[in-house]
């Protein structure tokens, strides 16, 4: 094959006839823009010991709060030389449809995915719709996921909750817990399409010895999030609400009584943490990636986090005729902690008021 | 005498007039789907469409209907199989919904295997029943099916769990690691069929056999489970003059229930049982059986006189799963399910009558 460039092809192998593919390049080299090949030509080095070279990397929901903090990280230093990374919205492909996914990965051909997409919602929005939930999520998890198989995709990090585990359950709650008994009533139709992404990856280990795996964040929060109050999570809605209540001069109404407890991870410390996971981490179990046990905060302590932030001075209301959700999801980060004893999270104070900040200058276009 | 579709007078602004979980037309298609809806316990004519109709438990059914007094005047009975539909491919899903505008489901088909298939194929069996069982369910709500009565199974349960299992426990903890893929694909029925209920006021419910046997089972011997496995090799090493080879050690304890005694239970359940929980049909824990029980049946049965050699090597599977029927028996006391023994022959019969078409 004449490439026009020197190239060394040593091994190529057609997607379709191997599960995984093996190119081997000499370093330097690159693909130019305008090369048109006739084979699938493959960029992944698929080395099993714990590294990866240069890799293509799709994030499924890249649009999202998740999506964008580690778009940002990438591009401030996180990412490698050679390393491609692709940034997927609905808006290119819609996951819950089968064709559509497929055309994602035929046109992008990546070597890893971070699959961050799904249909989510604050807890009124999945007290309604238990069954959308389910199997929106079902249908877009099996979708990436089985394309992921069928094209060679080396790693693929699908992202969890904390909100899936067990309502049942003793603290602190940890990666081996996940299935141990019947989620909350409130979301059981989107914690079980999460859970069944964690057998999925087990299923794909015992049949086919892929090592697919999944993160555990807790409740997260940062720029990009979708801020709308009825349906938002916590955060969020809690800055979006007094935004609202400094401008109109209005009290800052908080639903429920404030007392719930839970763990916030900023979005660009879970993006770092996600990276590492994709390079490093070379377990099939999930795992929880969280601030610790000392670092759970009660949701009044969020709300003050937030009226601090923007310097909010009026009247701060708790409505306790609303549901407060579980009244805590306490984590353990002990596997985390094993893996990087060091790794140092952004302050709460600072990351909620970086929030503040990003909201209040973006507000006309951020959604809500 | 025909069943008429046309007679439903009601459209969706007359929809109040009925109880509130009926008839959520959101179409004038759906208007003819309203035949039979009462909701207090017995139905009107139905349409039921049986899913998985050529396999163990749709043969019973098919026969309880025809031959039991079954069969109701004007309901239709359609049993469908693999042939006339993919049921993993929503488009032949829909087009079979479409043809044979069910008012009922029971939905038995699935992608099922003993043991050992299990233990190698964990993507497929959980990828290919989550396929069906949502193409179907959902199928059913887009055509506005009145109710779907699918099959679990006691094996979906969880393994470190105490016994008796009831139907509260389905979902307290991860099931056997031998078939997970399949196990969690038939949990997510009820995870679904809850969810129909929440958010649509859908009454579809499930029933969760112990160890079904009869005839037309799959008597694959690689495949299969353990009773017609046992019926078939009983018959070949009596045919041979071999030895009966058991795999494990026959201690592993299991509740049978023959497939006409489930076939009479689904029909009831199709007809009287109005909760969206599941419900557990098996005989008593009293009736519970150790393989090795089940083999001296096989074995008398088939009139076998050679040795019977367990194989210790291969696995027991999980040890026990006593279930506890008390639900059932809430319901109905005085059901009486066949003696084990007389069904065991009566098996062995047909399978001896049909053992060049009979699955293997």
């Amino acid at each position: 094959m004449n490439t026009g460039s020197g190239l060394k092809v040593i091994a190529i192998l057609d997607y379709y006839s191997s599960p995984c593919f093996k190119c081997i390049l000499t370093p330097e080299v690159f693909i130019k823009p305008h090369l048109s090949v006739s084979l699938s030509l493959s960029l992944s080095l698929c080395q099993m010991d714990g590294s990866v070279g240069p890799m293509r990397v799709l994030v499924t929901g890249g649009s999202g709060l998740v999506g964008r903090a580690i778009e940002r990280v990438v591009k401030e230093g996180g990412g490698r030389e050679g390393e491609k990374w692709i940034f997927l919205s609905s808006k290119e492909a819609n996951l819950v449809s089968a064709e559509e996914t497929r055309a994602a990965f035929k046109k992008h051909r990546p070597t890893h995915v971070i699959h961050l997409a799904a249909m989510v919602g604050g807890l009124y929005r999945n007290m309604r719709q238990n069954l959308d939930f389910w199997r929106n999520n079902v249908h877009i998890n099996d979708n990436v996921l089985n394309m992921s198989h069928e094209f060679g995709v080396v790693k693929v990090v699908s992202c969890l909750s904390t909100c899936v585990f067990p309502d049942k359950t003793t603290y602190p709650i940890d990666e081996t817990m996940m299935h141990n008994g019947a989620p909350h009533d409130s979301n059981y139709g989107y914690a079980y399409a999460k859970r069944m992404i964690d057998v999925h990856n087990r299923a794909l280990f015992q049949q086919y010895g892929l090592k697919y795996t999944a993160v555990i964040p807790t409740n997260m929060f940062g720029a990009h999030d979708n801020f709308n109050i009825e349906d938002g999570h916590v955060m969020p809605g809690l800055i979006h609400k007094t935004y609202l209540a400094k401008k109109e001069g209005k009290p800052l109404h908080v639903w429920g009584s404030g007392r719930a407890l839970r763990q916030f991870i900023y979005s660009l410390d879970l993006a770092r943490l996600f990276l590492w996971v994709l390079r490093e981490y070379d377990e099939v179990e999930p795992i929880i990636l969280s601030v610790g046990e000392e670092d759970e905060l009660t949701v009044k302590d969020a709300v003050d986090a937030v009226v601090e932030g923007f310097g909010f001075k009026g009247e701060v209301i708790y409505d306790t005729s609303k549901s407060d959700g579980q009244i805590k999801k306490t984590a353990n980060n002990a596997k985390l902690r094993k893996y990087l004893p060091d790794f140092k999270f952004t302050p709460f104070k600072q990351a909620v008021k970086e929030t503040c900040d990003w909201f209040a200058a973006n507000y006309d276009t951020a959604r809500k | 005498m025909t069943f008429s579709l046309r007679s439903c007078s009601h459209s969706a602004h007359n929809a109040s007039a009925l109880t509130p979980d009926l008839c959520h037309h959101g179409n004038t298609r759906a208007v003819s789907q309203c035949m039979g809806n009462k909701m207090n316990g017995s139905v009107g004519p139905m349409r039921v469409l049986v899913t998985g109709g050529s396999g163990l438990v749709g043969r019973a059914i098919e026969r309880v209907v025809k031959e039991e007094s079954g069969e109701r005047e004007e309901e239709e009975w359609i049993f469908l199989s693999s042939k006339d539909a993919n049921l993993m491919s929503a488009e032949e899903t829909r087009a079979v919904f479409e043809r044979h505008r069910p008012t009922h489901v029971i939905h038995l088909a699935a992608m099922v295997g003993g043991l050992f298939r299990n233990m190698r194929q964990n993507l497929d069996f959980w990828r290919n029943n989550v396929f069906i069982n949502d193409n179907v369910l959902q199928a059913a709500h887009d055509f506005d099916v009145v109710k779907v009565v699918s099959c679990l199974s006691t094996c979906i349960f969880p393994d470190k769990t105490t016994y008796p299992i009831d139907e509260s426990m389905i979902h307290n903890g991860p099931p056997h690691e031998t078939n997970f893929g399949y196990a969690y694909a038939k949990r997510m029925i009820d995870v679904q069929n809850r969810a129909l209920f929440q958010q649509y006021g859908r009454r579809y419910t499930a029933v969760i056999p112990t160890n079904v046997f009869g005839p037309h089972d799959n008597y694959n011997i690689e495949d299969g489970h353990v009773l017609p496995g046992l019926i078939h090799k009983t018959y070949l090493a009596k045919k041979e003059g071999t030895p009966l080879q058991v795999w494990g050690s026959g201690r592993a304890l299991r509740q049978f229930i023959y497939s006409l005694d489930l076939a009479r239970l689904f029909l009831w359940v199709l007809r009287e049982y109005d909760e969206v929980e599941p419900i557990i049909l098996s005989v008593g824990e009293e009736d519970e059986l150790s393989i090795k029980f089940a083999a001296d049946a096989v074995v008398e049965a088939l009139g076998f006189e050679g040795d019977v050699i367990y194989d210790t090597s291969k696995a027991d599977g999980q040890f026990k799963k006593t279930a506890s029927n008390a639900k059932l028996r809430k319901y109905l006391p005085d059901f009486k399910f066949t003696p084990f023994r007389a069904a065991i022959k009566e098996t062995c019969d047909w399978f001896v009558a049909n053992y060049d078409s009979a699955r293997k």
